[in-house]
């Protein structure tokens, strides 16, 4: 009834775009932002110190949380609160041989298993965070997690030796007792070894509390974990490449383009899109992370973490700009179109006016954060973030996947995505 | 801070970055076109006298919406044509040949307590063209009754003849004459055909939401269909209740308001029976023969006990 009455008739909200072909390689970067929130430096890592890739620059004091890596030959410009600075140069010989003798580790023959085994994914600068979570039946979210994106099938149908040795490292990793793979309907494969679950597959199907619906018949049952697809590819790089992960894979999207790309860490968006040949203007938003969840970003020099889903950039003119204090007209939409059955009207109004309580009694700790409300909102209100203002003010966390929270979460909400 | 920063300047805004496009003015685009066909019916049925209503319930509802932001110092909201609709609409329930004041206090009511002194758009918790009208329902009551007003008029109104010529006479008005306009009714609402058209056409354009529409149909059809198959003296047909009066404008345009109706869908279809079955009372039971604004007006204020019958959010157990 939704899709004939209401407002999900976008085609772009179907999470199976039959993109097959393999990841491109992202460009070489002039220039790297790398986030070190939270991190310690090494000791003798400062200014003007030259990198290599695979060079260890940090570590965190999370046991989850993986080290931070120098993802290419350079000189470290600045180390802030936030980021360490990389601007590229040529290597020397000293580099060159350097980087040669960083040790090759075969993560696929550590005999280690389960809680063994996260120190030394750590070393590698894996999160293992949501990988190794505390449940019986874990479920591995097979779907591209926001419209826009299309990583997934090519993870699924075309790097699948990738996917095996990640596959093959989760079950190492983790405690669970099934592991789950919840694949889009359209897509009949078989995963050797592997138990698979059609799920469907138009937005919001792919968030994750969703996903665990759609495998169990359950709203959020006790004993299930759920991990993306994305960490289980990581996980298996790391595995093929023997190499600490410096790398990310991104869809870098526009109106008119789209394309799926393996970047280094750090990599700053304006070289990004450069490098896909997306055309910039102003006025336009780019978006890091999905075009439902994810995030703008002001200037070209923001970069991408490991964690982030996508770049994309969303041109002037083709959304209806959000124009501030725009009062609600309870058009009742977003309690329409809702997965959560929630009143996200009520819920942002609250918000907006500082009655934060009031939201638990609209079950706020409720919200999948899936941005359906703001997607459909005619009167352009920021209701996703009105109600994550309200969440936080609250002292519920934040479901954010992406950007600015994504290292707090992966620290501190792990159960919160289950 | 870094080469790669240049001039462009990019627009920062909260998640979702994509939208389905739709805004308040859109809506009131596709309301206004879904309107249309009623308003083309009506010129064929009326002629201009009923242009004049329309155009002036326009003018004056516009002008009291820019005004009202004016002195209340708020931001501009004219541009966004509710206040178009809203005119139209408040139109559509008065009769072709109302005088000229009669329009002007009704739509200046209607703006003003009906939705500006609410704070806009969507805050007022009953319809507004329905205040308007039933304000002047109140105060003008002959003027507002277009079996009056239309003297000239071949047509006759069939909710008069049913109540006071009987049944058998009724009997004799042919349903296709009722969809055509071919009735004397409220300017817009007797536009049946047109109506349906325009309904249905918001319907799937997802302006209104189909619970409400259906649940006020079925709640003016199923007491009449039954009292109908029941009664052992002659009874009219449900279908003639629902193309008289002003049934079929009420449920598509008028229940269907957002603001007005409670929004999760069980909540919806309850609120569109109890219409429904208030226009079966009031229609059965009371002395004014149409029922259907003033069944809105009290169901609308019923909006919040709707509410609360709202299903269970996720994962709450």
């Amino acid at each position: 009834m939704k899709e004939l009455f209401t407002m999900l008739t976008d085609p772009r909200f179907h999470l199976v775009s039959n993109v097959r072909e393999r990841f491109g390689q992202g460009p070489e970067p002039t220039y790297v932002r790398l986030n070190r929130e939270g991190f310690s430096i090494d000791a003798g890592i400062k200014k003007k110190t030259l990198v290599h890739p695979y060079m260890h620059l940090a570590t965190h004091p999370f046991a989850g949380k993986g080290d931070l890596f120098a993802p290419m030959y350079g000189e470290i410009t600045d180390i802030t609160e936030r980021s360490v600075f990389v601007r590229h140069m040529e290597p020397t010989e000293e580099m060159k041989a350097a980087c040669e003798a960083e040790p090759m580790t075969d993560i696929l023959a550590c005999e280690e298993r389960g809680e063994a085994l996260v120190p030394v994914l750590k070393a590698m600068g894996l999160n293992t965070k949501s990988l190794g979570q505390e449940c019986e039946t874990l479920i591995v979210n097979c779907q591209n997690p926001d419209p826009g994106v299309t990583w997934a099938e090519p993870m699924l149908l075309t790097h699948t030796r990738t996917l095996a040795a990640g596959l093959t490292m989760l079950r190492r990793l983790s405690r669970a007792q099934r592991i789950i793979l919840a694949v889009p309907e359209e897509l009949k494969i078989k995963v050797h070894d592997f138990e698979v679950v059609p799920v469907p597959s138009r937005y919001p199907a792919s968030v994750n509390a969703l996903v665990v619906k759609a495998v169990t018949g359950r709203e959020r049952p006790d004993g299930i974990g759920i991990v993306g697809l994305h960490n289980v590819w990581s996980l298996g790089h790391v595995a093929m490449t023997r190499k600490p992960l410096i790398e990310t894979v991104i869809t870098i999207g526009s109106l008119s383009f789209t394309g799926n790309y393996i970047v280094r860490d750090g990599s700053t968006v304006g070289e990004l899109l450069k490098f896909a040949r997306v055309t910039l203007s102003a006025g336009d938003t780019i978006v890091r992370g999905g075009p439902l969840r994810g995030e703008s970003v002001d200037k070209q020099d923001r970069s991408i973490t490991k964690g982030a889903t996508g770049l994309f950039l969303v041109e002037k003119g083709s959304v209806a700009p959000m124009i501030g204090h725009s009062p609600c007209v309870s058009c009742g939409s977003c309690v329409a179109i809702c997965p959560a059955r929630l009143r996200p009207d009520m819920l942002s109004r609250y918000a907006e006016f500082g009655l934060h309580k009031r939201c638990l009694e609209q079950y706020i700790s409720s919200c999948l954060e899936c941005g359906l409300c703001g997607y459909v909102c005619i009167a352009r209100r920021p209701v996703l973030q009105y109600i994550r203002l309200a969440k936080a003010k609250l002292g519920i966390s934040v479901l954010k996947t992406e950007g600015l929270y994504a290292q707090e979460e992966a620290t501190t909400t792990g159960e919160a995505r289950s | 801070m870094s080469a790669h920063t240049n001039s462009l300047l990019f627009a920062m805004s909260a998640p979702p970055y994509w939208h389905c496009g739709r805004t308040v003015c859109k809506r009131s685009m596709d309301q206004l076109l879904a309107l249309a066909p009623a308003m083309v019916m009506a010129l064929i049925n009326w002629g201009l006298p009923a242009l004049r209503v329309v155009a002036l319930s326009v003018v004056v509802c516009v002008l009291v919406e820019v005004v009202c932001c004016a002195i209340m110092h708020r931001r501009q909201t004219v541009h966004d044509f509710s206040a178009v609709v809203t005119g139209v609409l408040f139109a559509f329930l008065l009769p072709a040949a109302a005088p000229w004041w009669l329009v002007v206090i009704g739509a200046a009511c209607a703006m003003l307590f009906g939705k500006m002194l609410f704070g806009g758009l969507g805050d007022n918790p009953v319809s507004t063209p329905l205040i308007g009208w039933a304000i002047l329902f109140v105060s003008f009551p002959l003027f507002m009754d277009p079996n009056v007003m239309q003297l000239a008029s071949d047509y006759e109104d069939p909710l008069a003849v049913l109540k006071y010529l009987g049944v058998a006479r009724a009997q004799e008005i042919s349903l296709v004459d009722l969809l055509l306009g071919r009735q004397i009714a409220a300017l817009g609402a007797g536009q049946i055909g047109g109506l349906l058209v325009g309904g249905v056409y918001l319907l799937f354009r997802g302006v209104i939401r189909w619970q409400i529409v259906l649940g006020m149909l079925a709640g003016v059809l199923i007491p009449f269909a039954f009292v109908h198959s029941l009664a052992e003296t002659a009874t009219i047909t449900p279908t003639f209740h629902l193309f008289t009066g002003s049934v079929v404008l009420c449920a598509f345009f008028i229940a269907t308001e957002s603001n007005i109706a409670p929004t999760h869908s069980l909540a919806m279809i309850l609120y569109g029976l109890t219409c429904g079955i208030l226009v079966f009372l009031i229609r059965s039971y009371g002395s004014y023969t149409d029922g259907a604004p003033f069944a809105i007006l009290v169901a609308s204020l019923l909006t919040p006990y709707f509410d609360l019958v709202r299903p269970k959010p996720f994962g709450v157990r």
